[in-house]
């Protein structure tokens, strides 16, 4: 076992009964805001990806996992007690924000529930960015992190229930709504999500090259 | 004593494959195709699609049969996803990464059985499984001995490409005397959703250049005249070392200048490269050297952004066309080859014709195209396989179709014109030699002279097909 790898895990916070956010020591990893990370047990065979939920800046390293149904490692991690060792590889990925656009441009970050992580990361990285961001659930309580975004920036838009900013889905609330054409979009989350969006961005004249996404599987 | 090696899968397990046989060789064994004579039976496996799998699963549960009535030993490495890796266990005698490799005298031995390296694995000079000639500083994993965990699930690593650089201390054994592949990358960080090669090879991992240089530089002075440089995102070399080692680009360069000052005529190519990673340097560089073959294998997969999409490709149809468009500013007389998946998850009529159109607009001169399967341990793998066979066969049609309309427009206008080639073997037609031009495009000439193999020669092309030409000798 490569012990460079390892890394304690130090609070497991239970968002909902199937969200769960895992901070572990950040032991001098560098990674870019946006970038995933392979996690899984020490010693253990199985890894999965996931997008790293906490800022560049801060001492230890989050992400946010959602149990998966019939997923094996989202299952083992969800057991996983303070003090035990995660194994990392990474970071990897490129849906990462050019450092010369954080402060000059605007940015509208797109995510259906626990594609929420990576922008929960950018704000943390940059938290005097000009953002919007529509998040995309079913229930209010799978908001993940909204307290972290500023009121006024963030809109959950609820498709199961009429609670939350807007009742709907995200392409609902894209449709009805304006996008300015210098704005650079980042989408994360399903991929039929993204697909959808994808279209309706280009319809309202953003170029493909301000539409950046990662889909999550 | 014998061995027989199986090796499935892409050029990299053939690649690999060369290694084992060198460390097999030092321990005393002799290859063999028969099986039957072996002791030691061997795989070099691939996880890319299901059925190779399936034919490690066939050829262990023959090999465990042939147990009852001789005494071997079965290994499997290569390509293995984690969860074929504990069925494997429990299948063959030795189940180990690539990585592990230069460990293998050690693995045999501690197993225990009278072998040539039973009996004489203490006086294996494990430098000479080092390339003698390459300084790279020490590599004290190499001379020191590890406990090994044979057959156990700790063999298998997490990241299963991590300590490949002593795999790469390994002096291959060519099968050709003339065309070589150098690995140059091993691993892969792209996470495309058709792929299981970053679970089975694990994170991106560039050899030192020094190494690489060394390598091509002894394969030159020994007279080969083709070299790929290998890797699963080949032009990805380097970025992993975060500014300590040279980037691709640099690599092609020093090899450019190698190029024009050795003696010896060889052509360069690599393969395969990631459009994300395909930066116009790159392009500029293979037009600034002779020895830099002027042929781009650039795997599209798709010509339609959506699916691009879903396939997690990391690059657009518009970034696409704008490598296309540099490489045919810069490097006019390129070939350009490519790999297609049609019928993916989800593929509707509309997207596959944004294919097509695709096909039309770049002009291949070759696509190898697959017809989607479900790779086992690749993210699409959850999702439905919901194309009809009958329709990915069409499109796979069709798009054979598109492929030869261009290819051989771009044949035609070879006729009558003088071509350099590297003559590779017989023919199938009898008295015929083959090549292949510096463009990969297959010749034959008429010749019977068999001193010709492995040397360039110049031919007028006096007729082509879709997918070959065919000149004769001046």
């Amino acid at each position: 076992m490569n012990k460079d790898n390892l890394h304690e895990l130090l609070s497991v916070t239970n968002l909902t009964d199937s969200a769960y956010i895992l901070r572990m020591s950040r032991r001098g990893l560098k990674f870019k805001t946006g970038q995933h990370i392979l996690l899984g047990k020490a010693g253990s065979i199985h890894n999965r990806e996931y997008s790293i939920y906490s800022g560049e800046n801060e001492d230890f390293i989050e992400v946010l996992v959602k149990e998966v149904e019939d997923g094996l490692v989202s299952k083992q991690l969800k057991k996983s007690k303070p003090g035990e060792q995660m194994q990392i590889e990474g970071p990897l990925g490129f849906f990462i924000i050019e450092s010369d656009l954080v402060q000059t441009s605007k940015f509208l970050f797109i995510a259906t529930g626990s594609g929420i992580a990576p922008f929960h990361s950018f704000i943390k990285s940059y938290p005097t960015m000009d953002y919007k961001v529509i998040h995309g659930i079913r229930y209010e309580n799978e908001s993940y992190g909204k307290q972290d975004f500023e009121k006024s920036r963030y809109i959950a838009c609820t498709s199961g229930e009429k609670k939350g900013d807007f009742h709907g889905r995200v392409t609902d609330y894209i449709k009805q709504n304006p996008v300015s054409t210098d704005t650079h979009c980042f989408l994360c989350g399903n991929f039929d999500m993204i697909h959808e969006v994808f279209d309706l961005l280009e319809l309202k004249s953003i170029p493909p090259d301000q539409i950046h996404a990662e889909v999550y599987f | 004593m014998k061995y027989h090696l199986i090796s499935l899968g892409c050029q990299m397990n053939l690649s690999d494959a060369e290694r084992v046989n060198t460390v097999l060789g030092q321990m005393g064994f002799s290859q063999t195709d028969d099986e039957n004579q072996a002791s030691i039976l061997g795989v070099i496996a691939c996880s890319v699609r299901q059925k190779a799998i399936d034919k490690v699963y066939a050829r262990i549960a023959k090999w465990n049969k042939m147990k009852n009535r001789k005494t071997l030993i079965t290994f499997v490495s290569g390509c293995i996803l984690p969860s074929d890796n504990e069925r494997f266990l429990k299948l063959f005698d030795l189940v180990f990464p690539m990585s592990d490799l230069p460990q293998f005298p050690e693995m045999i031995s501690q197993y225990g059985i009278v072998t040539p390296a039973g009996l004489n694995h203490q006086n294996i000079d494990r430098e000479t499984l080092k390339q003698s000639e390459i300084k790279t500083g020490p590599k004290q994993s190499i001379v020191q001995l590890q406990t090994i965990h044979v057959n156990k699930p700790e063999s298998f690593k997490l990241n299963p490409g991590k300590n490949i650089e002593h795999f790469w201390d390994v002096e291959p054994t060519h099968t050709s005397d003339f065309d070589a592949f150098i690995p140059i990358q091993n691993g892969c960080d792209k996470f495309c959703t058709f792929c299981a090669v970053p679970y089975t090879r694990g994170r991106e991992v560039s050899r030192s250049s020094i190494e690489i240089m060394n390598e091509l530089k002894i394969l030159i002075e020994n007279g080969y005249k083709s070299i790929t440089l290998l890797g699963q995102n080949v032009n990805s070399y380097g970025l992993d070392k975060k500014g300590e080692e040279i980037t691709f680009p640099d690599l092609l360069r020093q090899i450019g200048e190698y190029g024009n000052l050795a003696g010896n005529e060889f052509w360069v190519y690599f393969t395969s490269p990631h459009p994300r990673d395909m930066t116009d340097e790159v392009i500029e560089v293979i037009s600034q050297y002779k020895c830099l073959a002027k042929q781009i294998h650039l795997p599209v997969q798709s010509g339609d952004d959506h699916v691009l999409l879903r396939m997690n490709r990391k690059h657009s149809m518009e970034k696409y066309r704008q490598i296309i468009h540099t490489i045919r500013r810069l490097i006019p007389e390129a070939t350009i080859f490519t790999d297609i998946i049609v019928g993916f998850t989800g593929e509707t009529a509309e997207q596959f014709e944004n294919t097509r159109k695709a096909m039309e607009e770049f002009e291949f001169n070759m696509a190898y195209i697959a017809q989607y399967s479900v790779r086992p341990g690749a993210a699409s793998s959850r999702w439905e396989d919901d194309v009809l066979k009958e329709t990915k066969k069409n499109r796979y049609h069709i798009l054979t179709e598109e492929l030869t309309k261009h290819s051989i427009k771009f044949n035609n206008r070879l006729i009558e014109n003088t071509v350099r080639v590297l003559v590779r073997g017989l023919d199938r037609k009898d008295g015929y030699l083959s090549a292949l031009t510096e463009g990969k495009i297959v010749v034959r000439f008429k010749s019977e002279d068999k001193n010709l193999i492995g040397n360039f020669v110049d031919l007028t092309i006096k007729s082509a097909t879709p997918l070959s030409i065919e000149g004769i000798l001046i």
